[in-house]
């Protein structure tokens, strides 16, 4: 209780303890009523005061988590620098597959190519050579597109980081729905990893000690899996 | 044993690129009766219509993976014995061992070379 309510309850216990109560008249009646209406408005005041508190923190919060969101640049990322990401990725495929079949053009040429005209054959695989060399140019071009992509990755790393910092964030445990969840069921069912980065990829060599000299047997490999 | 250069084999993979790619080294092993197929159902139907040597197949791909099409021709009493390369890129450990359970008779690892698909080729067949 306040030293506000106290001091209150005190004067109607006071103001009770001084009356008879055999005796009480209207103006007793109003008196008290009014010594309780000061205490309700005291309470009330008080009342307000923290609700207006909590309410300011509230919109302190809002206008903070406004400004956050604005600095995500949420639009900017879903309409502009995503799908430009998303395009850039396309082209690397593209140019990607345009090289890898010019290049297996040229060889698949060369192999079937007449070798009993010697100085014809030189020249013939001279151009095909140079048509390789200009494939190969792609490279180039891919790794230019592969940095911008990168960048877009960071700008939005940077983003959700600082937003996750600024909101306090945990992350939540799931999936974001029902297509994302079984994709990743279907993965690890079907153990779908994808390459590996070096370090963690087996060698053939240690394949072929698998198939060869008796490691992963399948006594080995039934006890794996119990 | 010599290996068959006449036996039709049948190459599985997504990617029309690698089809060409083990194709080309097939060819230039000196096979050339080859098929192709771009997911293991498919590969499934040829196999069931022809009579293959040899299977070739990638792991990832839709719908049917390489790893469920291996299981399905080791349930299948025609196609049970049907030796079955593993060509993929998926190089962790644990889908070795689970491929060598379910029956495949070697794995190469992506990316590979001429020498690494005849040499397994010659150890499928005893040559």
């Amino acid at each position: 209780m306040s030293a506000a309510d106290n001091k209150h309850f005190h004067r109607v216990v006071d103001y009770l303890r001084n009356r008879d109560a055999n005796d009480a008249t209207l103006t007793d009646v109003v008196a008290l009523a009014e010594i309780t209406a000061e205490s309700f408005s005291a309470f009330f005041q008080s009342m307000d005061a923290t609700i207006y508190r909590e309410l300011r923190e509230i919109a302190n919060y809002i206008t903070t988590m406004k400004s956050e969101i604005g600095a995500l640049q949420a639009n900017d990322l879903r309409a502009k620098r995503i799908p430009a990401a998303g395009r850039e990725l396309d082209l690397i495929v593209q140019q990607t597959e345009e090289a890898t079949n010019t290049i297996m053009s040229c060889a698949e040429a060369i192999m079937a190519a007449d070798a009993t005209d010697l100085a014809g054959y030189k020249a013939y695989v001279d151009d095909k050579a140079m048509m390789l060399f200009e494939a190969c140019s792609f490279q180039d071009l891919t790794g230019q597109r592969v940095r911008k992509v990168v960048e877009t990755l960071h700008q939005i790393e940077t983003r959700v980081t600082r937003f996750a910092a600024a909101i306090n964030a945990r992350d939540a445990g799931g999936f974001v729905d029902d297509a994302e969840r079984r994709r990743a069921e279907r993965a690890e069912k079907l153990m779908l990893h994808g390459p590996q980065e070096r370090h963690d990829a087996i060698q053939q060599t240690s394949v072929d000690a698998m198939f060869t000299d008796g490691k992963g047997s399948q006594d080995e490999i039934d006890a794996m899996f119990p | 044993m010599a290996v068959d250069l006449s036996m039709p084999i049948l190459v599985v993979d997504d990617y029309q690129t690698m089809i060409r790619i083990i194709r080309n080294l097939l060819k230039q092993l000196g096979f050339d009766d080859v098929d192709d197929a771009a997911d293991g159902s498919a590969a499934l139907g040829k196999l069931k219509e022809k009579k293959y040597g040899l299977v070739i197949s990638d792991w990832n791909m839709e719908p049917m993976t390489g790893y469920e099409l291996l299981k399905e021709v080791r349930a299948d009493d025609q196609l049970r014995t049907t030796p079955f390369i593993m060509v993929t890129a998926e190089s962790k450990t644990e889908n070795v061992i689970a491929a060598k359970k379910a029956g495949v008779n070697n794995y190469i690892v992506k990316p590979f070379n001429a020498q690494t698909l005849k040499s397994k080729i010659d150890a499928v067949f005893g040559a």
